[in-house]
């Protein structure tokens, strides 16, 4: 009973210590707690639906930060890897009547392979010609899908997949709490020495390379998990639609992705997140005005991207928080002194 | 007094609100989702469609379920499905579950309307199509009935009897021109670079040799190409004398505007989008001019007795020719209404088993659902002569007129004597160039 007390009590002292002493790390808590908590407040199935969208994407847009936002290596055609996750779990399902849950995964690692397919070939490109070399290779599988009715179902796409369960709660559960664990872990990939590693690339390679570290091996590494994490994406997005098409491999879908992950801010996987956790819903309450629906989203983008071109996470994270100039960590903005080296804050 | 004088006057504004609202509250209401792409034209005539229909149904006195009068009221539901699948599936979704509709009629991108479909089958709700024309979509119904008997076509008929009625109008282009120039048959096939014209491009190629015509060659310039004046010279130095076009985009306008300039000697039949709206003309400076295309309703063309009060009626509310999609109001006052006022209930169950057994009019033809190989519904239209057929129209000096079916004979061995023909119909004109070749 000691060691439960000794526990809890330890347990409540980080919380008050590292949670509690950042405004931002509270939002994320109430994030968790929210989503988590949401069915016991509304089980309306259009609400559910929109949650389960918005973490589906959420993932997909996290996911290109990953990739683009950390290591520098932009990605114009990420619409590729989510594309092959859908149509490889969906051919793999039809074909060969394996259920979703094992579906899902596999289509990722199909991702995966084709995180190694475009990632080689761009290894010695950089910067504008990268992103047009990308931006080809969903174009390339579109192509590819419509020559191959037979197998791909062509231009009408993959239709009559199953979802993974038809209860309402269970499909809502099952995608946030995917979202949450895959969000987690790419947090924490970009918080290791990989993520260092990644960030240490888009800034200056040259160096990176100087050091003794394989810069080529990071590079694709950054593809393939990258990859991966879209493809999850993908394969959950088939399966909750039901239907694996031509447009998820559609260049639009390659820059909503760019879109969200600039809105909120890019190389933080957090700011991609929020931002499809903000314009996905909103897209939903601007149907009250129909005909202005997309003209209101793209004013909201572009007001938010001319006034705070860090994206909208940054911007707020900034206002909330400082930053110790000579520890360089985060404090609430109301603090005078940093909270752990005592440095003056103004 | 004064804090009396003011709640009198809030009770009498409360009373006066009430007995204006009071009829509203106590009739109830048909809601009906009209889904679709509402930013473009196809969605814009499917919400034309079923204000027409719903407006015309209302003033009558409304749907009489049981022993009550019921009120239409229509849903308008954004489909946006043209550029965003998940955004379609959404606004089927916010159908169902927040405006709570009875029946959805619409959607159009094939890839969009899958996805929709599944959802109006989850909510047992029905779903009349009227846009896209996969045969999948009713093949489901077919293959699994249980759950898909929702859903009905409503319009077009399905692609594969658009290809034949296409060839259909490829023959009836190629008898005028044997008669009238007594010259064999060169075809050549000039299809956008698009996915949808795939099957299109296949069929054609195998089945223009058969019909014993030469097939020259096939050209596939991109949908929104600004020039296509190297196809054109290759087709002129070929010698075609029918171009088979299959177009829905841009490359429509340009085709037939240039084909016009150069005077190219071969008459353009197929499917050409573009021609089948009424400012093709201005948009080809007059260049169109002979275009054939496939349509469902023309100006002065009658399937039936419904066919002119139906156009005479759009065109006096939204000044113009209705596209098929505005056949969301064949869907809501010859299917729905009539079913509901039989049944007398809303109950979808009921209203399919009555649905699907009826043979009924409709503005372009006659309605009848068909059945698969096992006999099972497939809710997908009959094709044919004495139901479905569409119309082929060519632009005639500035004036999109009818010229099939005009003596159209279905199946000259087994019925010599069947010829169909519309009222309306006019012969098929020549380009005067090719008559001078």
């Amino acid at each position: 009973m000691g060691l439960v007390i000794f526990y809890v009590k330890k347990l409540f002292k980080i919380f008050r210590n590292e949670v509690l002493v950042l405004p931002s790390r509270v939002v994320v808590g109430l994030f968790f707690i929210v989503l988590l908590g949401l069915p016991l407040v509304t089980q309306d199935p259009y609400f559910i639906r929109i949650i389960i969208l918005t973490s589906i994407f959420a993932i997909f847009a996290a996911s290109w930060d990953l990739l683009s936002g950390f290591t520098g290596q932009m990605n114009f055609g990420h619409a590729l890897f989510f594309g092959v996750g859908a149509y490889g779990s969906a051919m793999l399902n039809i074909h060969f009547n394996i259920p979703p849950w094992a579906t899902i995964p596999m289509g990722a690692i199909v991702a995966v392979l084709a995180g190694l397919i475009v990632g080689i070939p761009c290894l010695r490109l950089k910067h504008t010609y990268l992103a047009l070399t990308t931006l080809a290779f969903p174009i390339i599988l579109l192509g590819i899908i419509i020559a191959l009715p037979d197998i791909s179902g062509g231009e009408l796409g993959m239709t009559g997949l199953k979802r993974i369960t038809e209860s309402l709660l269970g499909n809502y559960y099952l995608h946030v709490g995917v979202f949450l664990v895959l969000a987690v872990i790419m947090w924490e990939i970009t918080d290791s020495n990989t993520g260092i590693i990644f960030h240490a690339i888009r800034e200056d390679e040259l160096a990176v390379k100087a050091s003794g570290i394989n810069t080529v091996f990071y590079k694709l590494l950054a593809f393939c998990l990258s990859g991966f994490f879209a493809g999850i994406a993908g394969g959950l997005y088939a399966h909750y639609m039901r239907i694996a098409g031509p447009s998820t491999l559609g260049v639009d879908q390659s820059f909503t992705v760019v879109i969200y992950a600039i809105f909120g801010g890019a190389a933080t996987i957090y700011g991609p997140i929020a931002a499809v956790f903000i314009l996905f819903p909103l897209l939903e309450v601007f149907r009250l005005w129909p005909e202005y629906r997309m003209m209101l989203f793209a004013a909201v983008v572009l007001v938010i991207l001319l006034y705070m071109p860090e994206g909208l996470i940054h911007w707020i994270r900034d206002k909330i928080e400082k930053e110790c100039p000579r520890c360089k960590i985060r404090n609430i903005a109301t603090r005078k002194t940093c909270r752990i080296c005592t440095a003056n804050l103004d | 007094m004064k804090k009396c004088t003011l709640g009198w006057r809030m009770l009498l504004v409360a009373c006066i609100v009430m007995a204006f609202s009071l009829p509203a509250w106590a009739a109830k209401t048909i809601k009906i989702g009209v889904i679709g792409p509402m930013q473009s034209l196809e969605g814009r005539d499917h919400w034309a469609g079923a204000t027409m229909a719903a407006d015309e149904i209302n003033a009558a006195g409304g749907v009489k379920v049981g022993n009550e009068k019921m009120q239409i009221v229509l849903i308008k539901a954004d489909s946006n499905e043209d550029k965003n699948i998940t955004d379609a599936s959404n606004a089927m979704e916010r159908l169902m579950t927040k405006d709570k509709v009875d029946f959805v009629v619409g959607g159009f991108r094939t890839e969009a309307v899958f996805p929709m479909q599944d959802i109006a089958m989850d909510y047992k709700k029905i779903f009349i199509g009227c846009g896209a024309a996969t045969d999948a979509l009713c093949d489901r119904v077919g293959t699994d009935y249980k759950r898909y008997k929702y859903y009905f076509r409503g319009t077009p008929f399905k692609s594969s009897y658009l290809a034949k009625t296409s060839i259909m109008h490829l023959l009836a282009c190629a008898a005028v021109i044997k008669k009238e120039l007594n010259a064999p048959i060169k075809v050549a096939l000039v299809a956008e670079k698009l996915a949808w014209t795939e099957g299109m491009v296949k069929l054609i190629q195998g089945y223009v040799p058969k019909l014993g015509m030469e097939l020259v060659g096939t050209w596939q310039p991109s949908a929104n190409a600004t020039d296509v004046t190297a196809e054109l010279s290759a087709i002129q130095k070929s010698g075609a004398n029918i171009i088979f076009t299959v177009f829905s985009g841009m490359v429509g306008i340009t085709f037939a505007r240039q084909a016009g300039e150069f005077k190219i000697p071969a008459l353009q039949v197929g499917i050409n989008v573009e021609s089948q709206k009424d400012g093709f003309w201005e948009a080809t400076k007059g260049m169109g001019n002979y275009v054939f295309t496939m349509n469902t309703y023309v100006q002065g063309v009658e399937q039936n007795e419904l066919t002119k009060p139906f156009m005479d009626g759009y065109k006096k509310r939204f000044k113009g020719t209705p596209t098929y999609t505005a056949d969301t109001y064949a869907s809501i006052k010859y299917n729905l209404v009539p079913a509901i006022e039989a049944v007398g209930s809303l109950d979808s169950d009921k209203l399919v088993a009555f649905m699907e057994a009826r043979e009924y009019l409709v503005p372009s033809g006659k309605v009848k659902y068909e059945k698969n190989k096992d006999g099972v519904y497939t809710h997908d239209l009959t094709w044919g002569p004495g139901y479905l057929t569409s119309v082929g129209c060519q632009w005639q000096d500035g004036k999109l007129v009818g010229v099939w079916p005009n003596n159209w004979m279905p199946d000259p061995k087994n019925y010599p004597n069947l010829k169909i023909t519309y009222k309306g119909m006019v012969p098929i004109k020549l380009p005067p160039w090719m008559k001078k070749q």
